[in-house]
Formats: structure tokens, C-alpha cells, sequence
């Protein structure tokens, strides 16, 4: 056969059977029978994840729409380049910070060259928020040796009013076969505020319209994160992970649209006040918060994952403390339910909870003596949320995944009693929020 | 031993899934990466693919004294009896020339005395090409199984083969010894026993033009996977380069050879000579790959 494949090779001229010559020629060097037939491919160098996103919380609050990419490259020996970006457009209104009032309440915009009447009743709210955030990180992962992983990264991100730049390296090594796994990381950041307007000087009153006086321009703060973990593998079925995490955060850390009502301290309406004739102002007594330049945050948190014949159970529980004096608590419980062999549903549960900060405030009293730091920050407040939900995750026909998220989120809080000044007991003092998120999720390989 | 034969010792270390055995043989680092339980399961497997290695090495290589190699090209133009394995060889070298039209040719090897490939830009003068190209020639050689007669200014060299050749035949004595999953690398040239257990497929990097740098993952469940390029190994002259592919029948330089081929196969000896074959026509290298059934990656 051989001596038939050769001379078709020579007398074909596009040497078609050279391979096929060259088979059999093999086997019979080999001595061996057939060969197992090749099963060779090339594997993709890209990963990329994309997504698309939505967030909106009800009553014309935020609204957050956001496309985002993340493209994974692969290299020999667990080398990955990671790239990432994110483009959010972010609309609607904010809590500005003042209490209901029985009456219409007229507030001036942050940028200072306007105003907005709130009718009666109703949340004072900051509309004038609408933002495009371009981020973008880069990460890459090198082994170190067999044992080591080591990852350096970079993000940027960019609104109209804020700069952040940050760097993160982190550090891991396995021991024991593999069973344990010890990291270390750290990142710092650096934010740059630039707010419409300039931003107010902490405790300063809200303005009349043109009045700039009591702004500072730009800001920034230091963030410094340092992260130590374990992980270890149980068992088969368990892996769990534990790590502490410390937070420091230096520089302005207030809200410039924030701002905090005067209120009578008998009745607790805001102080109102006229603008001088022929200006537009405010119709009350506004100052904008200040809270402290410094927070330290301590975050402990615990996970394990337990896998059974292709389900897996996600159970996390994270408790953070800080110098602020906000305890928080969350836990996150997530289960994997395959449907045949390419489909999952995993439906997500998260309980949060946590008590105020120490400077929370509902409003300041009209002639006490100013507090160190205050803020109405409805997030620096006492509130439960829950988010309940579900993923739906199939393989396309062309084997890559696709997948649904659609989530609820509800928080509720309370301001406590000893904040809250006579008529503001029969109102409902802190600003409910309901929302509901959309994920659509596609990744692919090229 | 000849003295330029580095330290004949294997190192094992552990991996994400499996071990590495590696160790040193024909010229080039080798490896075996396995899936067993244990460190010493892995380095008798290592020993094994090793033994098997330095065997050939030790049996074929050129520049060792007393081998069968030497016996026939110090003949002086008598007639040298071979051994089976020696004979299989060459049978299958005869075939390739057959195949080749002539371009793949055991005895070239006496060519790099003129040519040598060290990224610099002197050439030999053709009046040199064309005297040492009087001693190249499988025809000009007499082989009739098992005997093989060479005029006595000629020399052959299966170092062309003996790589890959190698790794075949370690890996059938793998699959003879063992059922846990195995990949076998000489210094590129590689071919698995069967799929890894743990894992969906051997992952491959496939060197690129930078030296040392992976620049193509390909993922292996079955067979080989061997490459052929001039990555290291060439000239340069005004702004030509040469690459390390001599055509044996002009004593030159194979003109506009890609810089690399990988070719799949079933075994490692078919993927290597597959991409020799295709380096060997140069400027036509993918149309002559088209024409073949084994999947290629070509790098210009």
C-alpha cells in the first residue's frame, strides 16, 4: 500500500497523498497498530464577557443604564490580561438632604444659578443629577513558580464631576496540595470631586441664586484598601474563605449636593427666610453637611460554597464596622440549580442591615450650637434591605452563555426617635426605596 | 558519552493538575507531564520517557562516538549492516526523500560545515556551497535492507527525525506501562497517550516568533503536534534572511520559508514531517499544507 500511496503522491502533482503515504510509512516505523486519530484545536485567545444592565429605583429616582465588556486573554502558564470597561448613563433625582414640610419649599440648584420649588409635602429632590461614567480597568495575572499567583491592576473612571484613579496588586499562595490558599492584597485610589459650581464649604447656608461665596472648587481623597484571606478546600463538596478587610479613606468624603434643614426646635419645620427683593433663593434655612475627613473601616467576611451533583450552594456573610459607628451586617445566599445539561437557574437572596452613623442626622435645631459633623445621607442612615432574585443561564447554540438577572431590591430604614423634632414625628422621615435590576449577560470566545 | 552531553538527571515538580517531569535529551529540554497520584508514580514514568530518550539519542545521535550513525559514516565507503530499528529508519528516510522529490535528505547534513546559522550576515561563497554539495545525495548511496553503502566523503544524520521519532516511541512505551494520561515534549516536538482525566484537554502553547513567548494556546485531546521554524536559527544579509531550511539539492537556502509550522497529527513523526515538508517549499508552504489532511497553524 505504501509503494501505491507513494507513487500517487509523485504522479499527482497538488500532493495530496504525501500525508496519507507518510501514515502508513509511520505505522510501519512505529511497528505500532493505528494511531489514535488527532483531536487537536486551537483554543480561543479572548474571553469577553458583555452585559447589559439596568437599575431603576421607583418614584423617578436613579436610574442607571450600563453597558459593560470585560475581555479576558489567556497565555501559557495562567498568565491572563484582563481589560475592562463600563459605560453608565445615570439620570433622575436624589434625596437633596431636607425634610417634608407641610408647605412648598423652594431650594437653589447646585450649581448655584437656579432654583426649584418642591410642592407641599413632598421629598425635597435632586433632579438635576444626569451622568455619563466611562471606567476602565486593565489586570494582569502571573504565576510566580508553581505555588504563587500574583495580579497588578489599574482602573480609571470618569463623570462629569468626579476623576477616579486607582492601582491594586494582590498576592496568593497555595499550600497543602493546593487545599489552602492564603492571599494578601492592596489598592490604593485616589478621587477628584469637581462638582457643579464648585463645592460648598462644609456647614455653609444654601445660597441665593449667583451667590458663590461660599464655594470651594475641587477636592479629592485618598482610599487605601488592604485585604488578607484564606481559602481552603474541605472537602470534595465544600470550599470555604475567610478575610479581613481594612479601609482607610482621607480627604473629603462629603456629598456636595448634600444639605441638612434647620429646623424650630419646638415644631422642627425649617426656619423659613425670604430672599432680598429681585433674587431667587432659597425659602428656608439649608446648610450644606459636613462629615469627618477621616473613616476607617474593618470588614470581616466568610463564604462557603457547597457543591452537590452540580448544584451549588453560596453562602456569605460579611459584617463591617467603622469609625463613623455604622455596624453593618449582609448576608448573601445564592443557589445553583442546573436544568439538563445547559441551562441553570439561581435564584439569589441578600439581607442587609445597618444602624447609623454617629453624625446622622434627620435636620439641625435652629440656634443650638453646630454638631462636629452631620449628614442626612438617607445611605449613613438605620435601614434593612433585601434583594431577592434570579439567574437564568443557558448555552447558545454555539456553545457560549447567555444569561438573565432580574432582581428586586427594597430598603427601608428608620430615623431614630431621639433625632426627630415635633412635627417631623407624624411624617415619614426616611426616604423609602424600592428598585428593580436587569441583567442581560453574554459571553463568547474568539 | 561524549563530553558535550549535559547531566543525565530528571527533576519532578508539581503542577495545578499533575507533575512535570523534565529532563535534558538530544539537544533540547524535554518533558513529561502526567496526571498520576503520586511524586514517585511520576518520576517512574519521567525515568522511562527519559531512558527511552537518551536511548535514541545515544543510538542516533552524530556527534557520539561508536553509535550505529558513526559506524556508517566512518565506513569509508563499505557497506554497513544495520539493526532492525536503524533499517525502520531508514526505510522511512528513503520514503520521505521519495516523497519530497529530493528536498528531504539524510545526508544534507554535511551542508552546515558551509552554513552556519548564528543570526549573522556571512554567507559561504557558491564555489564553497557547490563543493560540499558534491557529498549530498541519498541516491548517491546504496540502501538495500539491510545494508547500506555511502561513498566515504558522505555522511547521514536522522536528526531531521529522531526527535520526533523519539517521542512516538516513548509514548508508546507509556501507553504500554500505564493508563494514566501523559504528554510527552522534546524541545517542542510533542504527542499525548490519550485526553488528561482532569481536565478538558492538553493545553499547548505554541512558541511564536518571540523566543520563548507562547503566542497560540492550542488544546490537544489526542495525537501530536510538532513544529518546524527558523524562530532562532537563521541569517541575515542586507536585509534577506536566511532561514536554517537548506534546500539539499541547491546547497541554499529554502527562499521565503514561513517562520514557523505546527501540524496535528496522529503521531508526532507525521505532524514533524509534515512541517518540514511544508518549511522545505518555502514560498508555497500553505498550498502544499492545503493539499494535506492534517490541520496546520503557518506564522510568516
Amino acid at each position: 500500500m505504501a509503494v501505491v500511496a507513494i507513487e500517487m503522491a509523485r504522479t499527482r502533482k497538488n500532493e495530496q497523498f504525501i500525508s496519507v503515504a507518510l501514515a502508513t510509512a509511520t505505522c510501519t516505523l512505529l511497528g505500532s497498530g493505528l494511531p489514535t486519530p488527532v483531536d487537536a484545536q486551537e483554543e480561543p485567545s479572548w474571553n469577553i464577557n458583555t452585559a447589559a444592565f439596568y437599575y431603576g429605583e421607583d418614584g423617578g429616582r436613579v436610574q442607571d443604564f450600563s453597558i459593560k465588556a470585560i475581555a479576558e486573554r489567556m497565555f501559557v502558564d495562567d498568565r491572563v490580561l484582563t481589560l475592562g470597561l463600563a459605560i453608565d448613563a445615570l439620570t433622575g433625582a436624589t434625596p437633596s438632604g431636607a425634610i417634608r414640610l407641610d408647605v412648598p419649599q423652594t431650594l437653589t440648584q447646585p450649581s448655584g444659578n437656579a432654583t426649584k420649588t418642591v410642592p407641599a409635602g413632598e421629598y425635597p429632590l435632586d433632579d438635576t443629577f444626569r451622568d455619563i461614567r466611562v471606567a476602565l480597568t486593565v489586570n494582569w495575572q502571573q504565576p510566580f513558580g508553581d505555588t504563587n499567583l500574583f495580579n497588578v491592576g489599574a482602573s480609571l473612571s470618569k463623570e462629569y464631576d468626579y476623576l477616579h484613579v486607582g492601582l491594586n496588586a494582590k498576592v496568593a499562595r497555595n499550600f497543602n496540595k493546593r487545599n489552602t490558599t492564603l492571599s494578601a492584597g492592596i489598592a490604593i485610589a485616589r478621587d477628584q470631586i469637581d462638582p457643579e459650581g464648585g463645592i460648598p464649604t462644609p456647614f455653609s447656608s444654601m445660597l441665593d441664586v449667583g451667590d458663590l461665596s461660599n464655594r470651594l472648587g475641587t477636592d479629592s481623597k485618598d482610599i487605601l484598601d488592604v485585604v488578607v484571606g484564606v481559602s481552603q478546600v474541605v472537602s470534595r463538596n465544600l470550599v470555604v474563605q475567610a478575610n479581613y478587610s481594612y479601609s482607610y479613606s482621607d480627604g473629603y468624603l462629603n456629598d456636595p449636593y448634600r444639605i441638612l434643614s434647620i429646623g424650630d426646635s419646638v415644631s422642627g419645620d425649617t426656619i423659613p427666610r425670604t430672599p432680598p427683593p429681585g433674587v431667587e433663593g432659597p425659602s428656608h434655612e439649608y446648610i450644606f453637611e459636613s462629615r469627618p475627613v477621616e473613616r476607617t473601616k474593618h470588614s470581616f467576611y466568610t463564604q462557603a460554597k457547597y457543591y452537590m451533583n452540580g448544584k451549588v450552594l453560596d453562602a456569605s456573610y460579611r459584617y463591617m464596622t467603622d469609625d463613623w459607628n455604622i455596624d453593618s451586617h449582609t448576608v448573601n445566599l445564592r443557589y445553583r440549580w442546573p436544568l439538563g445539561a445547559s441551562k441553570f437557574l439561581e435564584p439569589h437572596l441578600r439581607l442587609y442591615s445597618q444602624n447609623e452613623a454617629e453624625f446622622y442626622r434627620l435636620s439641625l435645631v435652629d440656634g443650638a450650637a453646630l454638631p462636629a459633623h452631620a449628614s442626612t445621607d438617607y445611605r449613613l442612615g438605620n435601614f434593612d434591605a433585601i434583594t431577592l432574585g434570579a439567574k437564568y443561564g443557558w448555552k447558545t447554540r454555539s456553545d457560549n452563555d447567555m444569561s438573565i438577572r432580574v432582581e428586586w431590591y427594597q430598603q427601608s430604614g428608620s430615623v431614630p426617635a431621639n433625632l426627630i423634632i415635633g412635627n417631623q414625628a407624624g411624617r415619614n422621615n426616611y426616604p423609602d426605596l424600592n428598585a428593580l435590576i436587569v441583567q442581560f449577560s453574554y459571553r463568547f470566545s474568539r | 558519552m561524549s563530553s558535550r552531553s549535559p547531566p543525565r538527571d530528571i527533576s519532578i515538580r508539581s503542577l495545578q493538575q499533575g507533575w512535570l517531569g523534565r529532563f535534558q535529551a538530544m539537544g533540547s529540554p524535554c518533558e513529561l507531564l502526567c496526571e498520576s497520584r503520586t511524586r514517585s508514580a511520576a518520576r517512574q514514568l519521567t525515568n522511562l520517557v527519559a531512558a527511552e530518550a537518551w536511548r535514541v539519542e545515544d543510538k542516533f545521535s552524530r556527534y557520539l562516538s561508536g553509535n550505529v550513525i558513526d559506524r556508517i559514516n566512518s565506513a569509508q565507503g563499505e557497506p554497513v549492516l544495520v539493526d532492525d530499528e536503524t533499517a525502520n529508519l531508514l526505510d522511512f528516510a528513503d520514503t520521505l526523500y521519495e516523497l519530497s522529490n529530493a528536498s528531504f535528505d539524510i545526508t544534507s547534513g554535511v551542508m552546515r560545515q558551509v552554513w552556519n546559522f548564528d543570526g549573522s550576515d556571512t554567507l559561504p561563497s557558491q564555489e564553497q556551497v557547490s563543493r560540499v554539495l558534491a557529498r549530498v545525495g541519498w541516491r548517491k548511496g546504496r540502501w538495500v535492507r539491510p545494508t547500506l553503502r555511502l561513498p566515504a566523503d558522505m555522511e547521514i544524520d536522522l536528526g531531521g527525525l529522531g526527535k520526533e521519532y523519539a517521542v512516538d516511541s516513548a509514548v508508546l512505551i507509556l501507553r504500554g506501562h500505564t493508563d494514566t494520561p501523559c504528554l510527552v515534549n522534546f524541545g517542542g516536538d510533542l504527542a499525548v497517550t490519550g485526553p488528561p482525566q482532569q481536565r478538558a484537554a492538553w493545553s499547548v502553547g505554541v512558541e511564536g516568533v518571540a523566543e520563548g513567548r507562547a503566542d497560540r494556546m492550542i488544546e490537544l485531546r489526542a495525537g501530536a503536534l510538532a513544529t518546524s521554524g527558523d524562530a532562532r536559527r537563521f541569517l541575515l544579509k542586507e536585509g534577506n534572511r536566511y532561514s536554517h531550511i537548506l534546500d539539499p539539492r541547491t546547497g541554499w537556502p529554502v527562499a521565503d520559508a514561513p517562520n514557523s509550522v505546527t501540524v496535528a497529527a496522529d503521531t508526532c513523526t507525521q505532524a514533524g514531517m509534515i512541517s518540514t515538508l511544508a518549511m522545505l517549499r518555502g514560498a508555497d508552504a500553505e498550498i502544499f499544507l492545503d493539499d494535506q489532511a492534517e490541520q496546520y497553524w503557518c506564522r510568516r
